[in-house]
């Protein structure tokens, strides 16, 4: 996310690329109605511009890496993630990804690059001094600073609203996220995920992570 | 011993009422009573001309309703509404309309006339409901009764009878028939008797026994209220057979079917002629040129004299100041929208929660419900579609819209659902309630609040508990958002009531706030 930032295109010309990309965008004219519909609809659960949603839980999604974007829309679309039915954020977001061809996803990971990313509040609080001793497992692949590592295909955390890190925590030790057998890369975070143990190991080494973001 | 028991609770009744009953009759005598209050009258001042313009967030019924006051009185109103149509939960579906369901946009294809349409929101107008009506009244609004109660339509349940359907009428009048009865035998005890004063005693026992029909003997035999086995017209009517008292207390509809005529469903309930959306188009006949629609609220900043709004419209981005604004977009949407409130209110807007109602329909190529002795009202059924609708307008008309499921407290059960599976579970529920059910109908639509766009769920819910009722940290939250934020902006829209759900609720707290900033006004101008 902070690459991103850092390679962010100078506002006036993302604003018209975004002009561009609303009019290339494929949207449907479903025969019978004058209405065109299209898939420019996560602003309304991800909030403006993609700032993120506490109260729908639908997390941060300007500023993240256009890799991962894919492979997440891509694991929704396929089952992959949001499969489980006590997944009720999941499973909302499946039906939202279900749909959409390859090109579309193309085009609204061109659309979310857009956006400008701005840091949301911390809202979960725990000891990050305990947090940092667990964080050093998870630095091998997240980075030290969580800033992400691609060629691991871990994402940042750094950047991310820490009550969504806490529930994804949370879905890869409930079986939620990580456990369908074409999940490559959530079957590693299952594993991962197991030293944390308990809400209060989960909330330590969040606030941890989301204190990187400064740094 | 379990009836000792239950004759102390009844005591404990008994003395509870003597109690009522005596600030009642004080009541009356000093005309304490309220009478049946009209609808609010707005006396608004005149704006400030250096403070005219308005910028009104959603085009909700609320929103509209601020515009029209306002621009009466010569304010400059600007509404921004991110659908393409005004009107958010109401919304009268008919040929050619977009469903916006986030993931599964759906076209509806009813028959193209005036009675085929479908209200998948607000669907009843209770008399009590004064200020929507007020409102009905002054934009022509035509209105015709809305049958929500009908006796002659069914009810079915899996675990009684088999299964089998029965009238509403066979379930009520037993079901009140063995009540009443047991109310008789009890209060025929002599211990009960006692808090009653002889003529007291016997105006009670009147009332209950013709609440169950009973006979001489205070017991229920059954009743010819439930209609005629044969007979009744040409001949001597022959009675049904009694259902037995066991076999209907194995459903828990009695609940509802008892209810259903009381409270805001009480009647007389009425309905726009040709579609709830008549109120809309009445608001948008006085205010329709402010609206611009597709423009989504990207951010509201407040500030010491105003409001900074920008949003999103035709592919780029605007910004719009305002002296005021006015916010119906539903809290926990505005809580991802970019803006400056206290802490405050970004607390309260992430508390409220919302209902996830959801409604289904189906064109009937056949008013075949009408050749039942069904015209308007619901069928009730424990299946997760719940209710069928027949509607009370067109009747003996060659088609009809039926509401074929109703879910008002957990509707994500069929939004979680393919649309195929939607209809297919509403189908096989409704095939209970009518065996050919399937073949006739046709042109399915579903409508699940809890994923249309810009909506995402149906009304706002505070309470965490509906048994333990507001808490004092809810009511604070509540009224938190109710008050303006540095009397710029108001929050408005039945989300910003204690009763919401309903387009009254919707319209008072639009007068509420206007209310409200009309003080502030006629402050700054003296
Ligand atoms: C299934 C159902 C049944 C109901 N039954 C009844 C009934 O029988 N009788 C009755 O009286 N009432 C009923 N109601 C309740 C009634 O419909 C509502 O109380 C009333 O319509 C709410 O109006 P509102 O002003 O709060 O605005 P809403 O309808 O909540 O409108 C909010 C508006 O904000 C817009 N918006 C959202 N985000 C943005 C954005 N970012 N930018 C710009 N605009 C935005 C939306 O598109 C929408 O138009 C029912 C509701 C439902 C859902
Ligand atoms: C109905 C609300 C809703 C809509 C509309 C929606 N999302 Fe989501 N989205 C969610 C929720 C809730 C989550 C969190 C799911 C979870 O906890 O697994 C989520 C998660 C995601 C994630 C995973 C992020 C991560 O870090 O793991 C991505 C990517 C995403 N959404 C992209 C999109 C895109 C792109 C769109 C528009 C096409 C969209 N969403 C529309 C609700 C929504
Ligand atoms: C072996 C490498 C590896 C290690 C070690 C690791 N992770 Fe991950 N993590 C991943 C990968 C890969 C993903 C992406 C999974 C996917 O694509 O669904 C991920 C995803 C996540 C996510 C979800 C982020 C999102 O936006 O959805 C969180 C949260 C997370 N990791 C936290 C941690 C924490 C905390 C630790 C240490 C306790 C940790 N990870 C250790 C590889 C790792």
């Amino acid at each position: 996310m902070k690459n991103q930032i850092k390679r962010a295109i100078p506002k006036q010309i993302r604003r018209s690329a975004l002009f561009l990309m609303l009019s290339l965008t494929a949207s449907i004219c479903l025969s019978a109605s004058n209405e065109v519909v299209d898939n420019k609809y996560c602003t309304t659960c991800h909030g403006s511009d993609g700032r993120g949603n506490e109260a729908i839980q639908a997390p941060i999604l300007a500023g993240m890496e256009d890799w991962y974007l894919v492979r997440q829309l891509e694991n929704y679309r396929g089952n992959i993630r949001g499969f489980h039915p006590s997944d009720e954020r999941g499973i909302a977001m499946q039906a939202m990804a279900k749909n959409l061809s390859d090109e579309d996803i193309i085009d609204l990971v061109q659309w979310i690059k857009t956006w400008e990313y701005s840091p949301p509040d911390t809202t979960v609080t725990g000891d990050k001094t305990e947090g940092e001793k667990l964080y050093a497992s998870c630095a091998a692949c997240h980075g030290e600073n969580a800033d992400g590592n691609e060629t691991l295909g871990a994402p940042p955390l750094a950047y991310q609203n820490d009550w969504y890190l806490v529930t994804q925590l949370k879905n890869f030790l409930n079986g939620y996220r990580g456990t369908h057998e074409s999940d490559t890369f959530g079957q590693q975070m299952v594993a991962m995920a197991r030293p944390l143990k308990d809400d209060s190991g989960i909330r330590n080494v969040v606030a941890y992570i989301t204190s990187l973001r400064s740094k | 011993m379990k009836s000792h028991v239950k004759r102390r609770e009844f005591l404990n009744l008994l003395a509870a009422f003597g109690g009522t009953g005596a600030a009642l009759t004080a009541g009356a005598t000093l005309n304490l009573l309220p009478s049946a209050s009209r609808a609010n009258s707005l006396s608004l001042s005149s704006p400030n001309p250096n403070k005219k313009s308005v910028v009104i967030l959603g085009g909700g019924l609320s929103g509209l309703t601020v515009a029209h006051e306002l621009t009466k009185k010569g304010y400059e109103c600007s509404i921004l509404e991110a659908s393409h149509r005004c009107g958010g939960r109401i919304f009268t579906v008919r040929h050619g309309d977009l469903i916006d369901e986030i993931g599964n946009p759906q076209v509806c294809d009813f028959d193209d006339e005036p009675h085929m349409y479908f209200n998948a929101g607000a669907a009843r107008i209770p008399s009590s409901h004064k200020n929507i009506l007020k409102y009905c009244k002054e934009l022509g609004v035509d209105l015709e009764v809305f049958i929500n109660e009908n006796k002659s339509a069914y009810v079915q349940d899996d675990k009684m009878l088999s299964g089998s359907r029965i009238r509403n009428i066979d379930f009520t009048t037993n079901m009140r028939g063995f009540m009443a009865e047991l109310m008789a035998k009890a209060l025929t005890h002599e211990e009960l008797n006692q808090p009653f004063s002889d003529s007291e005693a016997e105006s009670l026992l009147s009332s209950i026994r013709s609440f169950g029909d009973l006979k001489e003997n205070d017991l229920y035999e059954g009743s010819f209220r439930a209609g005629y086995k044969s007979g009744g017209f040409l001949k001597h009517g022959v009675q049904k057979d009694m259902i037995a008292f066991r076999d209907l207390l194995k459903s828990r509809l009695g609940r509802q079917l008892l209810s259903a005529n009381e409270g805001d469903t009480g009647p007389i309930l009425m309905q726009p002629v040709g579609g709830m959306d008549k109120i809309i188009s009445g608001f948008l006949s006085q205010v329709g040129d402010r609206v611009k629609y597709r423009a989504v609220v990207n951010s509201v900043e407040v500030l010491d004299s105003g409001v900074k709004v920008t949003y999103d419209h035709d592919g780029a981005r605007h910004s719009l100041d305002a002296d005021y604004c006015f916010n119906c977009i539903p809290t926990h949407l505005m809580v991802g929208i970019t803006n400056n409130f206290p802490d405050e209110y970004k607390t309260a807007m992430k508390y409220v929660r919302r209902g996830d109602a959801y409604k289904a329909a189906f064109q009937a190529k056949s008013r075949f419900w009408e050749d039942q002795e069904i015209y308007g009202g619901i069928s009730w059924s424990d299946s997760p579609s719940r209710q069928i609708w027949y509607p009370s307008h067109g009747i003996h008309k060659p088609k009809g819209i039926l509401l074929g499921a109703y879910d008002y407290g957990g509707g994500i059960f069929h939004t979680k659902m393919s649309q195929n599976d939607r209809i297919e579970a509403h189908l096989s529920d409704a095939e209970k309630l009518h065996p050919d059910f399937r073949s006739n109908v046709e042109k399915p639509i579903t409508v699940a609040w809890h994923r249309m766009n810009h909506m995402l769920g149906c009304s706002a819910r505070w309470q965490r508990s509906f048994s333990a009722g507001w808490t004092h940290e809810e009511e604070k939250l509540y009224e938190t958002l109710r008050a303006p934020v540095n009397n710029r902006h108001f929050f408005i829209g039945d989300q910003i009531s204690m009763h919401s759900a309903w387009q009254e609720s919707a319209v008072m707290s639009a007068q509420w706030a206007l209310t409200t900033m009309d003080a502030q006004v006629r402050h700054e101008m003296a």
